[in-house]
Protein backbone atom coordinates (compact mmCIF):
# COMPACT_ATOMS: atom_id res chain seq x y z
CA UNK A 1 0.00 0.00 0.00
CA UNK A 2 1.32 3.40 -1.32
CA UNK A 3 1.88 5.92 1.65
CA UNK A 4 0.99 8.54 -0.91
CA UNK A 5 -1.81 11.46 0.73
CA UNK A 6 -2.51 12.71 -2.72
CA UNK A 7 -4.33 9.24 -4.09
CA UNK A 8 -8.02 10.06 -4.48
CA UNK A 9 -9.14 7.39 -6.63
CA UNK A 10 -7.12 3.54 -6.78
CA UNK A 11 -8.57 1.11 -8.60
CA UNK A 12 -7.20 -2.16 -7.75
CA UNK A 13 -7.57 -5.48 -10.42
CA UNK A 14 -11.10 -4.50 -11.15
CA UNK A 15 -12.63 -7.00 -13.74
CA UNK A 16 -16.02 -6.25 -15.59
CA UNK A 17 -17.38 -9.21 -17.37
CA UNK A 18 -20.47 -8.74 -20.47
CA UNK A 19 -21.18 -12.31 -20.86
CA UNK A 20 -17.90 -14.27 -21.16
CA UNK A 21 -16.48 -11.01 -22.88
CA UNK A 22 -14.10 -9.75 -20.66
CA UNK A 23 -14.80 -5.92 -21.14
CA UNK A 24 -11.79 -4.77 -18.26
CA UNK A 25 -9.36 -7.16 -17.73
CA UNK A 26 -7.44 -6.47 -14.28
CA UNK A 27 -7.63 -3.01 -14.39
CA UNK A 28 -5.10 -0.87 -11.64
CA UNK A 29 -4.83 2.75 -11.58
CA UNK A 30 -3.82 5.47 -8.99
CA UNK A 31 -5.19 8.64 -9.51
CA UNK A 32 -3.67 11.71 -7.78
CA UNK A 33 -5.82 14.79 -6.54
CA UNK A 34 -5.69 17.39 -9.40
CA UNK A 35 -4.46 15.19 -11.99
CA UNK A 36 -5.72 15.00 -15.45
CA UNK A 37 -5.92 11.37 -16.69
CA UNK A 38 -6.91 10.91 -20.68
CA UNK A 39 -8.00 7.83 -21.80
CA UNK A 40 -7.48 6.89 -25.57
CA UNK A 41 -8.15 3.61 -27.45
CA UNK A 42 -10.53 2.19 -30.42
CA UNK A 43 -14.45 2.14 -29.41
CA UNK A 44 -15.19 -1.63 -27.58
CA UNK A 45 -11.88 -1.17 -25.75
CA UNK A 46 -13.34 -0.63 -21.96
CA UNK A 47 -12.75 2.69 -21.38
CA UNK A 48 -16.47 3.96 -21.18
CA UNK A 49 -16.99 1.07 -18.94
CA UNK A 50 -13.80 1.59 -16.71
CA UNK A 51 -15.91 5.42 -16.23
CA UNK A 52 -18.91 3.84 -15.31
CA UNK A 53 -17.44 1.18 -13.14
CA UNK A 54 -15.52 4.12 -11.47
CA UNK A 55 -19.20 5.51 -10.13
CA UNK A 56 -21.00 2.42 -10.06
CA UNK A 57 -23.08 3.12 -12.87
CA UNK A 58 -21.46 -0.47 -14.18
CA UNK A 59 -21.31 -3.07 -11.79
CA UNK A 60 -18.01 -5.31 -12.12
CA UNK A 61 -17.63 -9.13 -10.84
CA UNK A 62 -13.86 -8.36 -9.23
CA UNK A 63 -11.48 -5.38 -8.23
CA UNK A 64 -11.43 -2.83 -5.44
CA UNK A 65 -12.46 0.61 -5.67
CA UNK A 66 -10.72 3.09 -2.86
CA UNK A 67 -12.35 6.69 -3.11
CA UNK A 68 -10.28 9.21 -0.43
CA UNK A 69 -8.75 6.21 0.94
CA UNK A 70 -11.96 4.20 1.74
CA UNK A 71 -12.80 1.21 0.03
CA UNK A 72 -16.19 2.28 -1.73
CA UNK A 73 -18.84 0.27 -3.85
CA UNK A 74 -19.41 -3.42 -2.99
CA UNK A 75 -20.04 -5.11 0.57
CA UNK A 76 -19.42 -8.81 1.14
CA UNK A 77 -23.11 -10.68 2.45
CA UNK A 78 -22.49 -14.58 3.38
CA UNK A 79 -19.52 -14.55 1.05
CA UNK A 80 -21.73 -13.06 -1.98
CA UNK A 81 -20.20 -9.92 -3.44
CA UNK A 82 -22.76 -6.87 -3.40
CA UNK A 83 -23.59 -3.26 -4.52
CA UNK A 84 -23.21 -1.49 -1.61
CA UNK A 85 -26.21 -0.03 0.06
CA UNK A 86 -28.08 2.64 -2.26
CA UNK A 87 -27.38 5.57 0.39
CA UNK A 88 -23.53 4.75 0.52
CA UNK A 89 -23.72 4.69 -3.63
CA UNK A 90 -25.67 7.85 -3.64
CA UNK A 91 -23.33 9.18 -1.48
CA UNK A 92 -20.54 8.16 -3.71
CA UNK A 93 -22.03 9.16 -7.38
CA UNK A 94 -22.68 12.77 -5.20
CA UNK A 95 -18.68 13.65 -4.83
CA UNK A 96 -18.00 12.18 -8.30
CA UNK A 97 -19.23 14.24 -11.23
CA UNK A 98 -19.85 12.49 -14.61
CA UNK A 99 -20.12 13.99 -18.32
CA UNK A 100 -22.08 11.73 -21.09
CA UNK A 101 -21.53 11.79 -24.48
CA UNK A 102 -25.01 12.48 -25.15
CA UNK A 103 -25.53 14.91 -22.60
CA UNK A 104 -28.40 13.42 -20.98
CA UNK A 105 -29.94 17.03 -19.62
CA UNK A 106 -33.43 16.68 -18.41
CA UNK A 107 -35.10 17.99 -20.88
CA UNK A 108 -38.21 18.96 -18.57
CA UNK A 109 -35.98 21.33 -17.43
CA UNK A 110 -34.67 24.98 -18.06
CA UNK A 111 -31.10 25.14 -18.13
CA UNK A 112 -30.91 26.34 -14.16
CA UNK A 113 -33.65 24.03 -13.19
CA UNK A 114 -31.19 20.79 -14.43
CA UNK A 115 -28.48 22.50 -12.51
CA UNK A 116 -30.33 23.38 -8.85
CA UNK A 117 -32.10 19.70 -9.26
CA UNK A 118 -29.57 17.64 -7.57
CA UNK A 119 -27.91 20.18 -5.13
CA UNK A 120 -31.60 20.50 -3.88
CA UNK A 121 -32.36 16.91 -4.48
CA UNK A 122 -30.04 14.79 -3.35
CA UNK A 123 -27.97 17.43 -1.08
CA UNK A 124 -31.40 18.86 0.42
CA UNK A 125 -29.83 22.27 -0.47
CA UNK A 126 -32.19 25.32 0.28
CA UNK A 127 -33.45 26.45 -3.30
CA UNK A 128 -32.07 29.95 -2.87
CA UNK A 129 -28.80 28.65 -2.03
CA UNK A 130 -28.56 26.19 -4.88
CA UNK A 131 -29.82 28.83 -7.43
CA UNK A 132 -27.09 30.92 -6.26
CA UNK A 133 -24.24 27.83 -6.89
CA UNK A 134 -26.47 27.23 -10.25
CA UNK A 135 -25.75 30.84 -11.26
CA UNK A 136 -22.07 30.84 -10.43
CA UNK A 137 -21.76 27.85 -12.86
CA UNK A 138 -23.81 28.83 -15.69
CA UNK A 139 -21.59 32.21 -15.62
CA UNK A 140 -18.55 29.33 -15.75
CA UNK A 141 -19.62 27.56 -18.44
CA UNK A 142 -21.02 30.84 -20.02
CA UNK A 143 -24.58 29.99 -20.46
CA UNK A 144 -25.56 32.55 -18.05
CA UNK A 145 -27.97 34.06 -20.79
CA UNK A 146 -29.32 30.59 -21.12
CA UNK A 147 -30.43 29.35 -17.96
CA UNK A 148 -34.36 29.94 -18.94
CA UNK A 149 -33.91 27.67 -21.64
CA UNK A 150 -34.76 24.19 -22.00
CA UNK A 151 -32.38 22.46 -23.58
CA UNK A 152 -34.55 21.63 -26.68
CA UNK A 153 -33.76 25.45 -27.47
CA UNK A 154 -29.52 25.16 -26.97
CA UNK A 155 -27.33 23.68 -29.12
CA UNK A 156 -24.90 20.44 -28.44
CA UNK A 157 -22.07 22.55 -27.26
CA UNK A 158 -24.41 25.09 -24.59
CA UNK A 159 -26.34 21.40 -23.63
CA UNK A 160 -22.77 19.94 -22.70
CA UNK A 161 -21.72 23.34 -20.80
CA UNK A 162 -24.86 22.78 -19.17
CA UNK A 163 -24.47 19.16 -18.02
CA UNK A 164 -20.76 19.85 -17.02
CA UNK A 165 -22.72 22.89 -15.30
CA UNK A 166 -25.21 20.57 -13.52
CA UNK A 167 -22.32 18.08 -12.64
CA UNK A 168 -19.94 21.23 -10.84
CA UNK A 169 -23.23 22.00 -9.02
CA UNK A 170 -22.52 19.32 -7.25
CA UNK A 171 -18.69 20.35 -6.42
CA UNK A 172 -17.49 17.03 -6.68
CA UNK A 173 -14.19 15.91 -6.31
CA UNK A 174 -13.61 13.65 -9.43
CA UNK A 175 -15.21 14.78 -12.68
CA UNK A 176 -15.30 11.67 -15.46
CA UNK A 177 -15.85 12.38 -19.28
CA UNK A 178 -17.03 10.01 -21.11
CA UNK A 179 -16.29 11.59 -24.59
CA UNK A 180 -17.49 15.08 -23.87
CA UNK A 181 -17.32 15.91 -27.64
CA UNK A 182 -18.36 12.94 -29.91
CA UNK A 183 -21.67 14.06 -30.54
CA UNK A 184 -20.86 17.28 -31.40
CA UNK A 185 -20.34 19.00 -34.52
CA UNK A 186 -16.78 19.99 -35.12
CA UNK A 187 -17.29 23.30 -34.63
CA UNK A 188 -18.96 22.76 -31.63
CA UNK A 189 -16.07 21.26 -29.84
CA UNK A 190 -14.05 23.76 -29.26
CA UNK A 191 -16.30 25.62 -27.02
CA UNK A 192 -16.83 22.34 -24.98
CA UNK A 193 -12.85 21.59 -24.62
CA UNK A 194 -12.26 25.44 -23.34
CA UNK A 195 -14.67 25.21 -20.81
CA UNK A 196 -13.08 21.60 -19.47
CA UNK A 197 -9.66 23.00 -20.08
CA UNK A 198 -10.50 26.26 -17.73
CA UNK A 199 -11.51 23.67 -15.35
CA UNK A 200 -8.73 21.96 -15.43
CA UNK A 201 -6.41 24.88 -14.84
CA UNK A 202 -8.71 25.43 -11.36
CA UNK A 203 -7.43 21.99 -10.38
CA UNK A 204 -10.04 19.97 -10.73
CA UNK A 205 -9.37 15.94 -11.06
CA UNK A 206 -10.54 14.65 -14.23
CA UNK A 207 -10.38 11.49 -16.06
CA UNK A 208 -11.48 11.80 -19.07
CA UNK A 209 -12.23 9.46 -22.12
CA UNK A 210 -12.07 10.80 -26.03
CA UNK A 211 -10.91 10.61 -28.98
CA UNK A 212 -9.36 14.09 -29.54
CA UNK A 213 -5.53 13.31 -29.09
CA UNK A 214 -5.13 17.04 -30.04
CA UNK A 215 -6.73 17.95 -26.75
CA UNK A 216 -5.30 14.69 -24.87
CA UNK A 217 -1.96 15.75 -25.53
CA UNK A 218 -2.70 19.63 -24.68
CA UNK A 219 -4.86 18.73 -20.72
CA UNK A 220 -3.26 15.17 -19.52
CA UNK A 221 -1.12 14.58 -17.38
CA UNK A 222 -0.99 11.24 -18.34
CA UNK A 223 -2.64 9.44 -21.15
CA UNK A 224 -3.55 5.92 -20.74
CA UNK A 225 -4.18 3.80 -24.08
CA UNK A 226 -6.45 0.95 -23.44
CA UNK A 227 -7.55 -1.89 -25.69
CA UNK A 228 -9.21 -4.97 -24.83
CA UNK A 229 -10.17 -3.80 -21.47
CA UNK A 230 -6.47 -3.53 -20.52
CA UNK A 231 -4.39 -0.50 -20.25
CA UNK A 232 -1.72 -1.25 -23.21
CA UNK A 233 0.46 2.10 -22.67
CA UNK A 234 0.98 4.76 -20.50
CA UNK A 235 3.02 8.09 -19.70
CA UNK A 236 2.71 11.84 -19.61
CA UNK A 237 1.88 13.23 -23.26
CA UNK A 238 5.37 13.49 -24.27
CA UNK A 239 6.18 9.92 -23.11
CA UNK A 240 2.91 9.06 -24.68
CA UNK A 241 2.98 10.36 -28.21
CA UNK A 242 6.95 9.88 -28.54
CA UNK A 243 6.84 6.10 -27.44
CA UNK A 244 3.24 5.86 -29.59
CA UNK A 245 5.47 5.82 -32.43
CA UNK A 246 6.84 2.52 -31.80
CA UNK A 247 3.67 0.95 -30.71
CA UNK A 248 2.77 -0.06 -34.28
CA UNK A 249 -0.89 -0.48 -32.79
CA UNK A 250 -1.24 2.85 -31.23
CA UNK A 251 0.36 4.55 -33.88
CA UNK A 252 -2.53 3.26 -36.10
CA UNK A 253 -4.90 4.15 -33.87
CA UNK A 254 -3.68 7.57 -34.12
CA UNK A 255 -3.69 7.44 -37.18
CA UNK A 256 -7.03 6.28 -38.14
CA UNK A 257 -7.97 9.11 -36.13
CA UNK A 258 -6.14 11.88 -37.01
CA UNK B 1 -157.32 -0.22 -40.21
CA UNK B 2 -157.27 -1.93 -37.20
CA UNK B 3 -153.06 -3.43 -37.63
CA UNK B 4 -152.84 -0.09 -39.05
CA UNK B 5 -153.73 1.53 -35.79
CA UNK B 6 -152.07 -1.04 -33.65
CA UNK B 7 -148.63 -0.73 -35.57
CA UNK B 8 -148.94 3.08 -35.21
CA UNK B 9 -149.81 2.70 -31.44
CA UNK B 10 -146.42 0.41 -31.18
CA UNK B 11 -143.99 2.49 -33.18
CA UNK B 12 -145.15 5.97 -30.89
CA UNK B 13 -145.10 3.48 -27.78
CA UNK B 14 -141.51 2.14 -28.57
CA UNK B 15 -139.94 5.56 -29.89
CA UNK B 16 -141.68 7.13 -26.25
CA UNK B 17 -140.20 4.18 -24.43
CA UNK B 18 -137.05 4.57 -26.19
CA UNK B 19 -136.51 8.16 -25.30
CA UNK B 20 -137.93 7.49 -21.51
CA UNK B 21 -136.26 4.31 -20.56
CA UNK B 22 -132.87 4.47 -22.89
CA UNK B 23 -131.11 6.67 -20.73
CA UNK B 24 -127.26 7.71 -21.66
CA UNK B 25 -125.17 4.83 -19.34
CA UNK B 26 -127.49 2.11 -21.66
CA UNK B 27 -126.07 4.26 -24.64
CA UNK B 28 -122.53 3.98 -23.71
CA UNK B 29 -122.73 0.36 -22.67
CA UNK B 30 -124.09 0.03 -26.17
CA UNK B 31 -121.30 1.84 -27.64
CA UNK B 32 -118.56 0.22 -25.79
CA UNK B 33 -119.76 -3.06 -27.25
CA UNK B 34 -119.61 -1.69 -30.59
CA UNK B 35 -116.54 -0.77 -30.14
CA UNK B 36 -115.35 -4.26 -28.46
CA UNK B 37 -116.75 -5.71 -31.40
CA UNK B 38 -114.68 -3.29 -33.63
CA UNK B 39 -117.97 -1.20 -35.30
CA UNK B 40 -116.27 2.15 -34.45
CA UNK B 41 -118.45 4.06 -37.28
CA UNK B 42 -121.82 2.77 -35.37
CA UNK B 43 -120.26 3.54 -32.08
CA UNK B 44 -119.67 7.15 -32.99
CA UNK B 45 -122.86 7.23 -34.05
CA UNK B 46 -124.44 5.77 -30.90
CA UNK B 47 -121.89 7.75 -28.97
CA UNK B 48 -122.98 11.12 -30.67
CA UNK B 49 -126.65 10.92 -29.62
CA UNK B 50 -125.49 11.76 -26.20
CA UNK B 51 -126.22 15.19 -25.51
CA UNK B 52 -125.32 17.40 -23.24
CA UNK B 53 -128.14 17.43 -20.56
CA UNK B 54 -129.60 20.48 -20.36
CA UNK B 55 -130.74 20.51 -16.64
CA UNK B 56 -127.78 19.60 -13.80
CA UNK B 57 -128.10 15.87 -14.28
CA UNK B 58 -124.88 14.84 -12.67
CA UNK B 59 -124.94 11.36 -13.80
CA UNK B 60 -125.97 12.09 -17.71
CA UNK B 61 -123.25 15.32 -17.32
CA UNK B 62 -120.38 12.47 -16.62
CA UNK B 63 -121.73 10.27 -19.36
CA UNK B 64 -121.52 12.95 -21.85
CA UNK B 65 -118.03 13.52 -21.06
CA UNK B 66 -117.29 9.82 -21.25
CA UNK B 67 -118.69 9.44 -24.69
CA UNK B 68 -116.83 12.35 -25.83
CA UNK B 69 -113.19 11.46 -24.48
CA UNK B 70 -114.62 7.75 -26.23
CA UNK B 71 -115.18 9.59 -29.25
CA UNK B 72 -111.80 11.25 -29.42
CA UNK B 73 -109.95 8.28 -28.18
CA UNK B 74 -111.46 6.95 -31.74
CA UNK B 75 -110.93 9.88 -33.51
CA UNK B 76 -107.14 9.67 -32.36
CA UNK B 77 -106.44 6.26 -33.57
CA UNK B 78 -108.06 6.45 -36.55
CA UNK B 79 -105.55 9.74 -36.84
CA UNK B 80 -108.31 12.19 -37.57
CA UNK B 81 -106.84 14.63 -35.52
CA UNK B 82 -109.19 17.01 -35.83
CA UNK B 83 -112.43 15.75 -34.70
CA UNK B 84 -110.22 13.59 -32.04
CA UNK B 85 -109.44 17.33 -30.56
CA UNK B 86 -113.29 18.66 -30.79
CA UNK B 87 -114.22 16.00 -28.82
CA UNK B 88 -111.68 16.95 -26.01
CA UNK B 89 -112.77 20.08 -25.91
CA UNK B 90 -116.02 19.62 -26.04
CA UNK B 91 -115.83 16.89 -22.77
CA UNK B 92 -113.31 19.59 -21.18
CA UNK B 93 -116.11 22.66 -21.42
CA UNK B 94 -118.44 20.08 -19.60
CA UNK B 95 -115.88 18.99 -16.70
CA UNK B 96 -113.03 21.39 -17.15
CA UNK B 97 -111.20 19.49 -14.14
CA UNK B 98 -111.40 15.96 -15.60
CA UNK B 99 -107.78 14.80 -16.09
CA UNK B 100 -108.23 12.19 -18.38
CA UNK B 101 -109.73 14.39 -21.21
CA UNK B 102 -106.41 17.13 -20.32
CA UNK B 103 -104.09 14.06 -21.14
CA UNK B 104 -106.01 13.05 -24.37
CA UNK B 105 -105.81 16.47 -25.17
CA UNK B 106 -101.83 16.64 -25.03
CA UNK B 107 -101.54 13.44 -26.36
CA UNK B 108 -103.52 14.22 -29.45
CA UNK B 109 -101.26 17.20 -29.87
CA UNK B 110 -98.09 15.62 -29.24
CA UNK B 111 -98.98 13.51 -32.36
CA UNK B 112 -99.93 16.63 -34.33
CA UNK B 113 -97.18 18.91 -34.04
CA UNK B 114 -94.14 18.17 -36.06
CA UNK B 115 -90.91 16.10 -34.67
CA UNK B 116 -88.28 18.39 -34.05
CA UNK B 117 -90.82 20.20 -31.55
CA UNK B 118 -91.47 17.12 -30.39
CA UNK B 119 -88.37 16.36 -29.45
CA UNK B 120 -87.69 20.63 -28.28
CA UNK B 121 -90.71 19.28 -25.71
CA UNK B 122 -89.57 15.90 -24.66
CA UNK B 123 -85.94 17.31 -23.66
CA UNK B 124 -87.70 19.74 -21.74
CA UNK B 125 -89.62 17.34 -19.93
CA UNK B 126 -86.87 14.28 -19.71
CA UNK B 127 -83.75 16.30 -18.75
CA UNK B 128 -84.71 16.76 -15.07
CA UNK B 129 -84.31 13.04 -14.40
CA UNK B 130 -81.58 12.28 -16.93
CA UNK B 131 -79.71 15.11 -15.58
CA UNK B 132 -79.90 13.58 -12.28
CA UNK B 133 -78.38 10.38 -13.53
CA UNK B 134 -75.95 12.29 -15.95
CA UNK B 135 -74.15 13.61 -12.45
CA UNK B 136 -74.07 10.55 -11.14
CA UNK B 137 -71.87 9.54 -14.96
CA UNK B 138 -69.79 12.46 -14.26
CA UNK B 139 -69.46 11.53 -10.73
CA UNK B 140 -67.81 8.16 -11.52
CA UNK B 141 -65.88 9.15 -14.55
CA UNK B 142 -64.18 11.79 -12.39
CA UNK B 143 -63.20 9.35 -9.15
CA UNK B 144 -62.40 7.03 -11.55
CA UNK B 145 -59.77 9.66 -13.54
CA UNK B 146 -58.69 10.77 -10.33
CA UNK B 147 -58.22 7.38 -8.49
CA UNK B 148 -56.90 4.70 -11.76
CA UNK B 149 -53.86 7.01 -12.73
CA UNK B 150 -52.56 6.68 -9.02
CA UNK B 151 -53.68 2.75 -9.08
CA UNK B 152 -51.97 2.58 -12.54
CA UNK B 153 -48.59 4.48 -11.64
CA UNK B 154 -48.07 1.67 -8.49
CA UNK B 155 -48.79 -1.16 -10.52
CA UNK B 156 -46.71 0.06 -13.35
CA UNK B 157 -43.93 0.55 -10.77
CA UNK B 158 -44.42 -3.33 -8.98
CA UNK B 159 -44.63 -4.07 -12.83
CA UNK B 160 -41.06 -2.94 -13.56
CA UNK B 161 -39.63 -4.15 -9.74
CA UNK B 162 -36.48 -6.01 -9.93
CA UNK B 163 -38.44 -7.14 -6.61
CA UNK B 164 -39.82 -10.85 -8.18
CA UNK B 165 -42.85 -10.92 -5.56
CA UNK B 166 -44.10 -8.08 -6.26
CA UNK B 167 -43.33 -7.76 -10.18
CA UNK B 168 -45.31 -11.05 -10.01
CA UNK B 169 -48.55 -9.91 -7.99
CA UNK B 170 -48.47 -7.17 -10.41
CA UNK B 171 -48.62 -8.64 -13.17
CA UNK B 172 -51.27 -11.07 -12.22
CA UNK B 173 -53.49 -8.46 -11.11
CA UNK B 174 -53.03 -6.57 -14.60
CA UNK B 175 -53.49 -10.75 -15.90
CA UNK B 176 -56.79 -10.60 -14.34
CA UNK B 177 -58.19 -7.54 -14.39
CA UNK B 178 -57.67 -6.74 -18.11
CA UNK B 179 -58.52 -10.56 -19.14
CA UNK B 180 -61.85 -10.68 -18.05
CA UNK B 181 -65.02 -8.70 -18.62
CA UNK B 182 -65.15 -5.46 -16.65
CA UNK B 183 -69.10 -6.24 -16.29
CA UNK B 184 -68.12 -9.53 -14.83
CA UNK B 185 -65.85 -7.37 -12.28
CA UNK B 186 -68.86 -5.50 -11.19
CA UNK B 187 -71.28 -8.30 -11.05
CA UNK B 188 -68.47 -10.03 -8.76
CA UNK B 189 -68.09 -7.30 -6.60
CA UNK B 190 -71.75 -6.32 -6.28
CA UNK B 191 -73.56 -10.04 -6.19
CA UNK B 192 -70.49 -11.77 -5.45
CA UNK B 193 -68.43 -10.47 -2.78
CA UNK B 194 -71.94 -10.60 -0.15
CA UNK B 195 -71.18 -13.98 -0.27
CA UNK B 196 -68.07 -13.75 1.47
CA UNK B 197 -69.41 -11.37 4.01
CA UNK B 198 -68.89 -7.78 2.12
CA UNK B 199 -71.50 -5.97 1.61
CA UNK B 200 -71.06 -2.82 -0.89
CA UNK B 201 -73.34 -0.27 -2.05
CA UNK B 202 -74.01 -0.18 -5.50
CA UNK B 203 -71.74 3.22 -5.77
CA UNK B 204 -69.07 1.62 -4.02
CA UNK B 205 -69.27 -1.14 -5.98
CA UNK B 206 -69.51 0.74 -8.97
CA UNK B 207 -65.87 2.96 -7.80
CA UNK B 208 -64.21 -0.21 -6.82
CA UNK B 209 -64.86 -2.24 -9.99
CA UNK B 210 -64.17 0.67 -12.43
CA UNK B 211 -61.30 2.17 -10.19
CA UNK B 212 -59.56 -1.47 -10.30
CA UNK B 213 -59.93 -2.32 -14.02
CA UNK B 214 -58.79 0.57 -15.37
CA UNK B 215 -56.08 0.99 -13.20
CA UNK B 216 -55.21 -2.02 -14.92
CA UNK B 217 -55.21 -0.58 -18.30
CA UNK B 218 -53.70 2.07 -17.28
CA UNK B 219 -50.73 0.22 -15.58
CA UNK B 220 -49.30 -1.27 -19.14
CA UNK B 221 -49.63 2.31 -20.57
CA UNK B 222 -47.71 4.16 -18.02
CA UNK B 223 -45.39 1.45 -17.89
CA UNK B 224 -44.53 1.69 -21.50
CA UNK B 225 -44.43 5.49 -21.37
CA UNK B 226 -41.69 5.00 -18.25
CA UNK B 227 -39.73 2.78 -20.86
CA UNK B 228 -40.10 4.75 -23.48
CA UNK B 229 -38.12 7.36 -21.44
CA UNK B 230 -34.10 7.03 -22.93
CA UNK B 231 -32.01 5.03 -20.36
CA UNK B 232 -29.48 7.89 -20.26
CA UNK B 233 -32.26 10.14 -17.85
CA UNK B 234 -32.25 7.48 -15.36
CA UNK B 235 -28.44 7.23 -15.62
CA UNK B 236 -27.57 10.94 -15.22
CA UNK B 237 -29.78 11.23 -12.43
CA UNK B 238 -28.51 7.93 -10.39
CA UNK B 239 -24.72 9.80 -11.73
CA UNK B 240 -25.88 12.99 -9.94
CA UNK B 241 -26.26 11.15 -6.69
CA UNK B 242 -30.07 10.43 -6.76
CA UNK B 243 -31.48 7.13 -5.87
CA UNK B 244 -34.04 5.58 -7.94
CA UNK B 245 -37.22 6.58 -6.25
CA UNK B 246 -35.72 9.98 -6.84
CA UNK B 247 -35.13 9.38 -9.64
CA UNK B 248 -38.34 8.30 -10.71
CA UNK B 249 -40.29 10.86 -9.11
CA UNK B 250 -38.60 14.09 -10.43
CA UNK B 251 -36.68 12.66 -13.70
CA UNK B 252 -38.34 9.85 -15.54
CA UNK B 253 -42.03 9.93 -14.23
CA UNK B 254 -42.13 13.89 -15.11
CA UNK B 255 -40.79 13.14 -18.74
CA UNK B 256 -43.84 10.52 -19.56
CA UNK B 257 -46.80 13.31 -19.01
CA UNK B 258 -46.34 13.90 -22.54
CA UNK B 259 -46.52 10.49 -23.98
CA UNK B 260 -49.61 9.54 -21.74
CA UNK B 261 -51.57 12.04 -22.66
CA UNK B 262 -53.07 10.09 -25.96
CA UNK B 263 -53.68 7.15 -24.77
CA UNK B 264 -54.32 7.35 -20.97
CA UNK B 265 -57.09 10.29 -22.55
CA UNK B 266 -58.14 7.47 -25.11
CA UNK B 267 -58.92 5.24 -22.26
CA UNK B 268 -60.94 8.00 -20.41
CA UNK B 269 -63.46 8.18 -23.07
CA UNK B 270 -63.87 4.73 -23.02
CA UNK B 271 -64.37 4.98 -19.84
CA UNK B 272 -66.98 7.40 -20.28
CA UNK B 273 -68.73 4.80 -21.88
CA UNK B 274 -68.07 1.86 -19.84
CA UNK B 275 -69.64 3.94 -16.56
CA UNK B 276 -73.01 3.10 -18.47
CA UNK B 277 -72.30 -0.83 -17.57
CA UNK B 278 -73.00 0.09 -13.56
CA UNK B 279 -76.35 0.29 -14.54
CA UNK B 280 -76.59 -3.61 -14.49
CA UNK B 281 -75.78 -3.45 -10.97
CA UNK B 282 -78.68 -1.11 -9.85
CA UNK B 283 -76.53 1.75 -10.04
CA UNK B 284 -79.33 5.51 -11.53
CA UNK B 285 -76.63 6.89 -13.94
CA UNK B 286 -77.35 8.30 -17.07
CA UNK B 287 -78.12 4.97 -19.03
CA UNK B 288 -80.02 3.85 -16.37
CA UNK B 289 -82.44 7.04 -16.10
CA UNK B 290 -82.73 7.02 -19.90
CA UNK B 291 -83.69 3.14 -19.95
CA UNK B 292 -86.15 3.36 -17.24
CA UNK B 293 -87.71 6.62 -19.34
CA UNK B 294 -87.03 4.42 -22.14
CA UNK B 295 -89.13 1.57 -20.85
CA UNK B 296 -91.91 4.66 -19.48
CA UNK B 297 -92.92 6.04 -22.14
CA UNK B 298 -91.44 4.36 -25.24
CA UNK B 299 -90.21 7.62 -26.28
CA UNK B 300 -87.12 7.08 -28.47
CA UNK B 301 -86.03 10.73 -27.98
CA UNK B 302 -84.93 9.65 -24.81
CA UNK B 303 -82.34 7.68 -25.70
CA UNK B 304 -81.88 10.54 -28.18
CA UNK B 305 -81.22 12.63 -25.53
CA UNK B 306 -78.62 10.54 -23.72
CA UNK B 307 -76.58 10.19 -26.76
CA UNK B 308 -76.23 13.60 -26.82
CA UNK B 309 -75.17 13.80 -23.19
CA UNK B 310 -72.62 11.28 -23.66
CA UNK B 311 -71.67 13.13 -27.24
CA UNK B 312 -71.30 16.12 -24.96
CA UNK B 313 -69.05 14.48 -21.97
CA UNK B 314 -66.80 12.45 -24.75
CA UNK B 315 -66.45 15.82 -26.82
CA UNK B 316 -66.06 17.67 -23.45
CA UNK B 317 -62.76 15.61 -21.64
CA UNK B 318 -61.34 15.34 -25.60
CA UNK B 319 -60.88 18.99 -25.58
CA UNK B 320 -59.48 19.24 -22.14
CA UNK B 321 -56.96 16.51 -23.06
CA UNK B 322 -55.73 17.90 -26.22
CA UNK B 323 -55.27 21.25 -24.22
CA UNK B 324 -53.48 19.16 -21.42
CA UNK B 325 -51.11 17.79 -24.13
CA UNK B 326 -50.15 20.92 -25.65
CA UNK B 327 -49.50 22.60 -22.40
CA UNK B 328 -47.38 19.51 -20.83
CA UNK B 329 -45.10 19.10 -23.87
CA UNK B 330 -44.64 22.79 -24.40
CA UNK B 331 -40.67 21.93 -23.35
CA UNK B 332 -40.45 19.81 -26.53
CA UNK B 333 -40.85 23.30 -28.40
CA UNK B 334 -37.57 24.73 -30.36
Amino acid sequence: MKKDNNILLTLKGITKYFGTHKALDNINLDVKKGEKVVIVGPSGSGKSTLLRAVNLLEKVEKGHIFFEKKEVGYRFKKGKRLLDSPKNISFLRSEIGMVFQHFNLFPHMTALQNVIEAPVTVKKMPKEKAVKIAEEVLAKVGLSDKKDSHPAKLSGGQKQRVAIARALAMEPKLMLFDEPTSALDPELVGEVFNTIKALAEEGMTMIIVTHQMGFAREIADRVIFMENGIFVEQGTPEEFFSSAQKNERISGFISSIL
Amino acid sequence: MKSVKIFLFSVIFLSIGSICFSNTSDLLLKAENHIASGNFDTAIEILNTIQFPEGKNEEDTINYVKAKIRIAQIASITKDFSSAQAACRKALNADPQNSEAKELLNSIKRQQSPKYVLFFTDSIRFFPSLLKGAFMTLLLVIVTMGVSPIGGLFIALGRISRFAPVSIICWFIIWFFRGTPLLLQLFFIYYGLPALGITLSPLCAALIGLGVNYSAYLAEIIRAGILSIESGQMEAAKALGMTYSQAMKRIIIPQTYKRLIPPVGNEFIALIKDTALVSTISMVELMRSADRLFNTYFNVNVLILAAVMYLLFTTVFTFIFENLEKRVGIYEKR
